[in-house]
């Protein structure tokens, strides 16, 4: 009697989840793409995205450019370095101008940096290429950029600014880059309301710190919303504020590699505490607003991409409270970034150098 | 052979205390320079969880990894003693320091040039580190030249 209640109630497990699967399907945009990364959406169906080799592409009407745009500059395509985020210009529709990061090697130098161009996207070229940021001092390592970026309301620029790896504890000092959110004009220039602008020995870019590696990151109704890799668990959501101090590698909730612990503290006064935690480690990767009405069940949700084991989380919000977790699209693999279309599709990026490009409809 | 068996394994386990004790103070020592509340207590703890989760729950434990140099570089010094003579401690301990060295700089080519021993990082970290293979090494050459003398 008790195993034919179980099965009963394992079958009918099943079928609800099941139930929950069908809800969508997936569509490929584009595959056999090298280290797929950043996408960037213009509209319904055409879209921008970057290959962490150092392509950057553009799918129009729905289909895959076979050439990737031309004019992009060099790029250090090694460990996690390569071309990495890209963001349109809030009026992309009238300048054509578009944001991308990367990591650049320093000509006849082991070094390389985060850096940070604006570019005006013609028919299938880039022109007027500007240089608007590179992270400073250079680092030896290939790892840990963040290299995504957010506009906010007012119009300047946020870039995520990893913590090189081997150089986590610079995360807690202002005169460096490593593990910050810059915010900046985007020809480059320094908003005077920053708040380090005037304090000594501070980059005056720096907007918030104590980060480590923030791969996603957006804005919503003013809020910004950013998520970064912990080491072995610890990676977090935080909301992001100005001049706030998120504490790596002071408080943490993850390990080093090496199991050893990185800090025996979790939390201190005047460091904050993020909104989510992971332990394990998801890795999250890309993060989007769903805004859209295809899936309406969805809407005000927050995605995040995961690497680890690889699906999406949808987050959903309830003021500065993560109220609670669903996980999507865990058939994919490692997902690397998340987007949304105007009109309500989600597009995915698969990871790795054979990634996809997914689009996510209603079945 | 038990004796020698035993001599390198405790050679093997000191090294592997001593380079938790360098990673744990390197830690520490950053985590109070930035006004952490560190107390003898919170090092003691955090050395312990060290000694445990360095071993069985890291990337790579770090006792194996250690035993693999050392058995390497005592094997090869082993050999050299056949044709050099010199004092086995001093042999040994040079044995220990370079097993160490080698380990700290030759992980990072196996994890995309980052350093996974994070006390490993800056050059005073390497120094101190190859210290103690050398006295871990030391240890092990003492041993075997009072075995020979009894």
């Amino acid at each position: 009697m008790i195993r034919k209640i179980y099965i009963f109630l394992l079958a009918f497990i099943s079928l609800f989840i099941h139930s929950k699967e069908q809800n969508y399907s997936y569509e490929t945009i584009a595959e056999n793409l090298s280290h797929p990364w950043g996408i960037a959406v213009i509209d319904e169906n055409d879209l921008l995205f970057t290959e962490l080799s150092g392509q950057l592409r553009l799918v129009e009407d729905g289909l895959l450019k076979p050439e990737p745009i031309k004019g992009v500059p060099e790029v250090l395509f090694a460990g996690q370095g390569g071309l990495s985020g890209i963001i349109l210009d809030p009026d992309f529709n009238l300048n054509k101008k578009i944001y991308i990061a990367f990591s650049s090697p320093d000509k006849g130098k082991s070094t390389n940096t985060l850096e940070v161009i604006s570019a005006k996207l013609s028919a299938d070229s880039l022109e007027e290429v500007k240089t608007i940021f590179k992270a400073s001092p250079s680092r030896r390592t290939a790892a840990h950029y963040g290299a995504r970026m957010a506009f906010l309301d007012d119009g300047t620029l946020l870039v995520t600014s990893g913590d090189g790896f081997n150089y986590r504890e610079r995360a807690q000092y202002l005169d460096n880059h490593y593990g910050k959110i810059i915010r900046i004009n985007t020809d480059g220039s320094i908003p005077d309301d920053n708040p380090f602008l005037n304090k000594e020995n501070a980059k005056p870019e720096i907007w918030s710190y104590g980060h480590r590696n923030l791969q996603g990151i957006t804005v919503i109704n003013g809020i910004v919303y950013e998520n970064e890799h912990g080491p072995m668990g610890g990676d977090e959501l935080n909301i992001a504020e100005p001049s706030k101090n998120y504490g790596w590698p002071a408080i943490t909730y993850g390990k080093d590699y090496s199991g050893a612990t990185i800090s025996p503290f979790t939390e201190k006064e005047g460091m904050e505490q993020p909104i989510k935690y992971w332990v394990p480690s998801i890795a999250p990767s890309g993060m989007a607003f769903y805004d859209g009405n295809l899936f309406p069940e969805w809407k005000g949700s927050l995605l995040v991409s995961a690497l680890v084991p690889g699906d999406v989380r949808r987050l959903t919000l309830n003021g500065s409270k993560v109220t609670e977790e669903e996980i999507l699209f865990s058939d994919l693999g490692r997902i690397r970034d998340v987007a949304t279309t105007p009109d309500g599709t989600i597009i995915l990026a698969t990871d790795g150098p054979n990634g996809k490009l997914i689009r996510v409809v209603t079945k | 052979m038990l004796i020698n068996s035993f001599n390198l394994f405790i050679s093997i386990v000191l090294a592997t205390c001593l380079v938790i004790l360098q990673e744990t103070m390197s830690n520490i020592f950053w985590l109070i320079s930035v006004d952490m509340p560190v107390s003898l207590g919170i090092f003691l703890n955090t050395y312990f969880n060290n000694l445990y989760a360095m071993n069985l729950s890291g990337a790579i434990p770090l006792i194996a990894l250690i035993a693999i140099g050392f058995l390497i570089a005592y094997f090869v010094t082993k050999i050299i003693l056949i044709w050099v003579k010199v004092s086995k401690s001093y042999a040994y301990a040079f044995a220990g320091a370079a097993a160490i060295l080698a380990i700290v700089l030759l992980m990072p080519f196996a994890f995309y040039n980052l350093d996974i021993l994070a006390g490993g990082r800056s050059v005073l970290g390497k120094t101190i580190l190859t210290f103690f293979g050398l006295l871990s090494g030391y240890y092990f050459g003492k041993k075997l030249e009072k075995q020979e003398m009894a």
